[in-house]
């Protein structure tokens, strides 16, 4: 194949779309912004002679397109975060004059996707379960009001205490915008609040009203389809343990194990209930490429679709280590780019099996006892045993020390690690955690802090309603 | 932390003896450099105008993504060091594409003196800095030099790690009396944001530009 | 002795003024100075007799100068006579026509703007040996003999506003007014009350001033000029100008000279000649009435026999104004009478006419005057004045008129019984009743919520309106390349992709949302519901009614260009189900300018607006103001235009504005600014002068973002800054709030 592939991220991801790459026998370029020189997604390119282009920014499209056209690239992959999920630079991609392929979705499955209020008319329209509350933005505050006492009524019904519900702002996300509202009188004036804010913010006054779900376990789905119409699933994923921010911090694949913890409901059955789901939403968009539906399942065993991330996860990894075609591990970003440039599956939803228990770990230079504050800084040492169930992804060099780039989220590594059953994967992580080391100062010049000991506190939790 | 007369003395000597700054003028972005506008020697100025609506002189063409942009000097002075290989090429961001050795002007030079003189707030991290919006409008209508912050008030926004922690006043009141950042600017750690001074320093600090301005021709 | 001495000076003085006008080096005007000087020197070695003899020489030799002088003045040569300090000010009218005066509101420098002038005079007239006063009050410009306070004549945005003040005055006080035009133009100053807005108020006050006014024009510099010059008379002396644009201005636009450059004097001969702004040219074009004529040279400060003939002229065009509006036979005998004095007005007139009119009597003077101003210029788009045409015109007007009188007026009391009732009822019966109410269903949508159980059901007041379906996309779209926001230094703007920029953003920068220009046709296809446009008086077409040289040129490659005959584009249409007519200035032909053919088409859009009911939206993609190829007959569109606007609006109707890319000078002086509800789209500019002729008028520089939205909303210019992206939807809603429940008539 003459392809060459622009990688338009860092990192971690970076690196493993290079080794997808050379697996597949593509050429690629790489790109990195000034600070990022240290990182092996610059080094290693380098010391292998392949282009490596300095841009303004990661989130440059002009910077990444201009630098595709010069080393003549015919396709680019976004990773993850950056331009993964902008339908705009997606549509850019193919529709300019030097068109390239765009390691995703189709542009116009990023689109209706990647608007979770549109995900959520979709969903409801298919008859897929969704959380309980508004389908359109609201703009008027009589209607709001209206909507909120059904909410309030539907909650009683249920025998939810406190009834609560949330007003959050139609085009937010991440935690922005949203307010929690337990009594009626409190409806009006926070919807004008959220309102004002979305108009300041987002440039669009609609408005969610939604039943606020606290006690719920975050499930993945992890979905595989291509242009040929193929669709196939690899299992599920638990990413119940996140920050205060929302941010994963340990993920499990499966989702559920009944096996290693009882559940108040049939565990199985809500992880094939969503799985269908999932697959059933796909074929009506003609999802065609790796993507995760999020479901909330609730300690009733209730499940809804929150929303679907149109992109290679961070976590893809445990759910390729779970997964056996004919008995082999699959790589999905391999898949993903194989579904781009057009390849069929070559196997199908019933030459996939599923074999043990994965469990990944998110190292990062943070404060967990500081709201998860964010740690600059130098890592003078870093180190981790080597076994043959742990896999670590980073960009971080070994042989050097190495200063964390501020621009970015101070994630350092990921830790991957598998077991015939989830007990052993358990202890395993506990094996991994414990003999892994991070040694750095700040800028203030006291020791670097990670969140290796959260990680610890929390492994134990997994898969578990508590 | 005033200084006394002697060191503000020593420092003016320095400044008098090499009164030049070296501005490398690097690519913003990647794109063709299509041509040179200024050579070696040339004298370009920056910015200018009573709102500084006339741009600085241009130095050269860049062009990605068939959009041919002008890119104009910040800083007036004297052109050297053109490199004049890259012409035709496709650079990559940030490359040094020529230098301006430039005179040191009396605001400037006062700017020097400010940053030994006042309460300095420096950078906490490298990180891209945004002043407070508040901050912003009241300097915006009241003026440099005007506006006291009370504790507790917010002063810088520093955009660190896809986070915004504000930076707080502490200590006295005091009036932010210059800004050594512009808007969304990368700050290396440890360099200053804003310079303060408490109210009964002014004086000081305004006899001390009076100096200047009256040593130092414009 | 001293009598020569006098008379000598008085030649010396002459022979200067003489130079002042016609130059210095004039068919041999330096010798004669010379000579008259040498006189003076001499003045002691002569005696009287030979002093006298050669005086008598000099002066026959100046008065066959100034014959010759007079005989070949140039239109550019009366500028400067009217620019002339030696020539009469409103000071010395005030002094030397009226009897007696108190200035209101201004004593020399204490003075809110002292180039406005407002006094309440008396004027007298004889009858029969018998002395009679008139009360009047007097506004117009002073633009003093040489001090500089005056400003030549140049009214701030506050000196117009005192003027409109006054007027107020006369009309509660029931006395006439005399306007006295001494202007090279407005001050192009933004702060408020704005050179334009003061200017489009004063306009639009005038339209209906409920007392007889005469204007007097010895400069009437454009805009300036029209915010004293609406009158049911209009007079101009015969060495004044009325024009568009002063003849450097107009040689720096046609000679695309650079800020700075000086035009030649050839080229402002040529403009001057082009732009037909004598009185006799302007008579010609019927832009004013009558001339009052001065002496061969104009008329100076000391023409007293001038003074005598403008008392006359003031007093015969009140009575006129006055007697028309009681019995067109009085009023035509009084005419034929005073038509044969012409020649040589008498001292005395022969009868006394009372300047007091009754309710009736005002009614008709304001229908005499709307008249007067709808047919001004509007005989040079060739309509010929054909009975039967006029006819039935009339007759269908009358039809309509009485078919919308019905349907909103008749109907509307049903209408809003039906509303009520509508509001009252459970769901159920709301299909039956959605065809009934069809223009306001969109308005009462009803949202029902989920059937599950029985919920209070919810009347939304906030409906949006459908979304166009398909997106018209500009052609500007369609290339593969990144443009740089001109605000990329200040707010870091990334380059934007030019497809998604004209596309999807329309036009808008996603990081600072500045508006880059769009072409027209954009806002047809997006704003309006699909297919709702029906466009009217395509074929009135712009023409070159002076016989501007070169312009005819110009004028075709603009029609072939854009496919269009004017800058204006009337239609009916819809937005949201809301019915509107829409008078739209487009940039592509001439720059939006507005001469006869625009005016035209926007009085009749404005006329089909107020017939038919209908909101009525001006939306300005960009005008450059009155064009000047059509001199005064481009200028009379801004009274013309308001007169409509006006009586549109006082017959109920809603006048929206929206202003987009550049709006400066005439029609934001008149038409535009006048309507209580004007929006601009971010990004757009508004003023009255652009910065060069700021800075060329006041000598001051201003700020980038003087004429910007932002400023112009802070000074009360605008009523507020829509973003184009949501430019369909805040005009439903303008239209429904503004509107009501009255949408289509208040």
């Amino acid at each position: 194949m003459s392809d060459r592939v622009l990688i338009a991220n860092r990192g971690e991801i970076a690196l493993r779309i290079m080794e997808a790459c050379e697996n597949l026998g593509l050429d690629y370029v790489c790109v990195y912004t000034p600070g990022d020189e240290q990182s092996l997604h610059v080094k290693l390119p380098r010391k292998k002679g392949k282009h490596c282009f300095c841009i303004s920014s990661y989130r440059d499209a002009n910077d990444i397109l201009a630098v595709a056209d010069e080393t003549k690239c015919t396709a680019i992959h976004p990773g993850y975060g950056f331009f993964s999920e902008d339908f705009r630079f997606a549509r850019r991609v193919v529709k300019r004059s030097r068109p390239l392929v765009f390691i995703g979705p189709r542009w116009e499955v990023i689109r209706d996707l990647g608007h979770k209020l549109n995900v959520k008319k979709l969903a409801f329209d298919l008859g897929i379960p969704v959380i309980p509350g508004t389908i359109n933005p609201v703009y008027s505050e009589i209607e709001a009001e209206a909507k909120a006492e059904e909410l309030f009524l539907w909650q009683e019904e249920q025998g939810i205490e406190p009834p609560r519900i949330l007003i959050k702002a139609a085009a937010g996300g991440g935690g922005m915008g949203i307010e929690e509202v337990d009594e009626l009188d409190q409806v009006r004036p926070v919807f004008r609040r959220i309102r004002s804010y979305a108009k300041r913010l987002f440039g669009d006054e609609g408005v969610v009203i939604e039943v606020c779900i606290r006690d719920y376990h975050h499930l993945e789905v992890q979905i595989l389809g291509n242009m040929h119409g193929e669709l196939v699933h690899f299992g599920t994923r638990n990413c119940t343990i996140q920050s205060i921010g929302r941010q994963k911090r340990i993920e499990i694949a499966p989702g559920f194990d009944p096996a290693y913890t009882d559940y108040p409901f049939d565990a199985q059955r809500v992880l094939d209930e969503i799985t269908d789901y999932s697959l059933k939403l796909a074929a009506h968009v003609g999802y065609d490429s790796v993507g995760t539906w999020e479901w909330l399942v609730t300690r009733e065993g209730k499940a809804f679709l929150m929303e679907v991330n149109t992109r290679i996860q961070v976590e893809n990894e445990i759910s390729a280590r779970i997964s056996r075609i004919r008995g082999r591990e699959p790589n999905l970003i391999e898949e993903q780019i194989r579904a781009a440039f057009g390849d069929k599956l070559g196997y199908s939803q019933k030459d996939i099996g599923f074999e043990g228990t994965s469990i990944e770990f998110r190292l990062i230079a943070e404060d967990t006892k500081q709201g998860f504050r964010p740690l600059s800084g130098v890592i003078t040492r870093f180190e981790f045993p080597e076994y043959e169930w742990l896999r670590v992804r980073t960009h971080v060099p070994r042989d050097e020390e190495y200063r964390i780039p501020t621009e970015f989220d101070p994630n350092l590594a990921l830790g991957i690690v598998w077991g015939r059953d989830t007990s052993e994967a358990e202890k395993r992580g506990e094996q991994f955690l414990k003999h892994t080391v991070i040694e750095g100062y700040t800028p203030k010049g006291e020791p670097l802090k990670t969140n290796i000991p959260y990680l610890l506190e929390k492994l134990p939790e997994i898969l578990k309603f508590l | 932390m005033p200084l006394d007369n002697r060191e503000i003395n020593q420092l003016l000597q320095s400044l008098r003896a090499n009164p030049y700054r070296l501005y490398v003028v690097e690519t913003p972005h990647t794109g063709y450099l299509r041509e040179f506008l200024v050579k070696e020697g040339d004298e370009v100025t920056g910015p200018s105008g009573k709102w500084m609506e006339r741009p600085g002189s241009p130095l050269f063409v860049l062009e990605r993504e068939r959009n041919p942009k002008t890119i104009r000097a910040k800083i007036s002075g004297e052109v050297a060091k053109v490199r004049r290989e890259l012409e035709g090429k496709f650079v990559e961001a940030y490359q040094p594409v020529l230098e301006i050795r430039h005179t040191l002007t009396q605001k400037e030079i006062i700017a020097e003196l400010l940053r030994k003189t006042l309460h300095i707030v420096t950078a906490p991290e490298r990180a891209r800095y945004f002043l407070a919006p508040d901050l912003a409008k009241r300097i915006e209508k009241e003026g440099e030099g005007r506006v006291v912050v009370k504790p507790g008030e917010e002063l810088v926004i520093m955009s660190f790690m896809k986070r915004e922690t504000p930076i707080v006043h502490q200590g006295e009141p005091m009036v932010v009396f210059r800004l050594f950042f512009s808007r969304g600017q990368m700050v290396e750690q440890g360099e200053p944001l804003l310079g303060l001074c408490l109210e009964k320093e002014r004086p000081y600090v305004e006899k001390l530009i009076a100096r200047v301005k009256e040593e130092w021709p414009v | 002795m001293r009598e020569l001495q006098r008379h000598l000076a008085d030649l010396i003085d002459r022979v200067l003024y003489l130079q002042d006008i016609k130059g210095e080096d004039w068919g041999g005007s330096s010798y004669l100075l010379e000579d008259l000087r040498r006189l003076k020197e001499r003045i002691f070695e002569l005696s009287e007799r030979e002093f006298l003899d050669i005086l008598k020489s000099l002066e026959n030799r100046l008065e066959i100068l100034e014959d010759r002088a007079a005989r070949s003045l140039t239109p550019y040569e009366i500028v400067r006579i009217t620019r002339n300090p030696q020539r009469f000010t409103l000071l010395d009218i005030l002094e030397n026509v009226y009897d007696s005066y108190t200035e209101l509101g201004g004593e020399g420098e204490n003075n809110v703007d002292p180039a406005v002038i407002c006094a309440r005079a008396t004027i007298s007239r004889r009858v029969g040996g018998k002395l009679h006063l008139h009360q009047v009050i007097v506004i117009g410009h002073e633009k003093g003999h040489g001090e500089e306070f005056r400003n030549g004549g140049s009214a701030k945005p506050w000196g117009n506003e005192k003027a409109l003040r006054y007027m107020r005055v006369a009309e509660t006080e029931g006395i006439p007014i005399h306007f006295y035009i001494f202007t090279p133009g407005a001050y192009p100053i933004e702060d408020y009350p704005g050179a334009a807005q003061q200017i489009a108020r004063n306009l639009y006050f005038m339209s209906k001033l409920r007392v007889p006014t005469v204007a007097f024009i010895s400069e009437g510099g454009s805009g300036g000029a029209e915010a004293i010059g609406l009158a049911d008379i209009r007079l101009m002396a015969s060495r004044g100008y009325y024009s568009v644009i002063s003849p450097e201005g107009a040689a720096a636009i046609e000679g695309k000279l650079k800020e700075g450059e000086r035009p030649s004097r050839e080229l402002v001969e040529f403009c001057a000649r082009q732009l037909k702004i004598t009185a006799e040219d302007n008579l010609r074009l019927g832009t004013i009435d009558r001339i009052v004529p001065e002496p061969p040279l104009g008329a100076r400060r000391n023409d007293y026999q001038f003074f005598k003939r403008l008392r006359y002229e003031m007093l015969r065009a009140t009575d006129e104004v006055v007697l028309k509006t009681k019995s067109l036979k009085a009023f035509r005998s009084y005419a034929l009478r005073r038509q044969k004095e012409e020649e040589n007005p008498p001292d005395e007139f022969d009868v006394y006419v009372r300047w007091e009119l009754s309710e009736v009597e005002i009614e008709k003077l304001l229908d005499l005057r709307s008249r007067k101003y709808r047919e001004m210029s509007a005989h040079v788009l060739g309509r010929k004045k054909c009975r039967f045409r006029g006819y039935f015109e009339k007759t269908q007007d009358v039809g309509m008129r009485l078919y919308h009188d019905l349907r909103y007026g008749v109907l509307k009391q049903g209408q809003k019984m039906i509303q009520r009732v509508m509001e009252d009822l459970s769901g159920e019966g709301v299909v039956l009743l959605k065809q009934l109410t069809e223009p306001l269903k969109s308005a009462y949508d009803l949202l029902a919520a989920r059937p599950k159980r029985t919920r209070p059901k919810v009347v939304s007041g906030e409906a949006a309106p459908e979304e166009a379906t398909e997106l018209y996309v500009s052609p500007l779209a369609l290339e593969d390349r990144t443009v740089t926001c001109p605000n990329a230094e200040k707010h870091g703007c990334p380059d934007i992709w030019v497809p998604d920029l004209y596309g999807e953003f329309c036009g808008v920068c996603p990081n600072c949302g500045h508006h880059f220009p769009l072409e027209y046709e954009w806002y047809l296809r997006n704003i309006f519901d699909a297919g709702s446009i029906k466009e009217f008086n395509a074929h009135i077409a712009s023409g070159n009614p002076l016989g501007f040289e070169g312009y005819d040129q110009k004028l075709e490659a603009a029609k072939k260009r854009t496919g269009r005959q004017s800058a204006l584009i009337s239609f009916q249409a819809r937005i949201g189900g809301i019915s509107l007519i829409v008078a739209m200035l487009i940039a592509d032909f001439r720059q939006g300018t507005v001469g006869v053919a625009e005016g035209e088409k926007f009085i009749q859009a404005c006329d089909r607006a107020r017939i038919t009911k209908r909101p009525f939206l001006a939306y300005i993609h960009t005008t450059g103001g009155i064009r000047i190829h059509e001199g005064t007959l481009g200028v009379v569109q801004m009274p013309r235009c308001t007169m409509a606007v006006r009586e549109y609006i006082d017959a109920g109707g809603l006048y929206l504005v929206v202003y987009d890319n550049n709006s400066y000078a005439g029609p934001v002086a008149s038409f535009l600014g006048c309507s209580p509800y004007q929006f601009a789209i971010r990004s757009t500019r508004i003023g009255f002068a652009g910065p060069r002729v700021i800075r060329e008028t006041t000598g001051e520089d201003i700020p980038p973002d003087y004429h910007s939205a932002e400023n112009a909303l802070r000074r009360g210019h605008i009523q507020g800054i829509w973003d184009r992206r949501e430019l369909r939807k805040k005009l439903y809603e303008a239209l429904l709030t503004m509107g009501g429940k009255n949408l289509y008539y208040r």
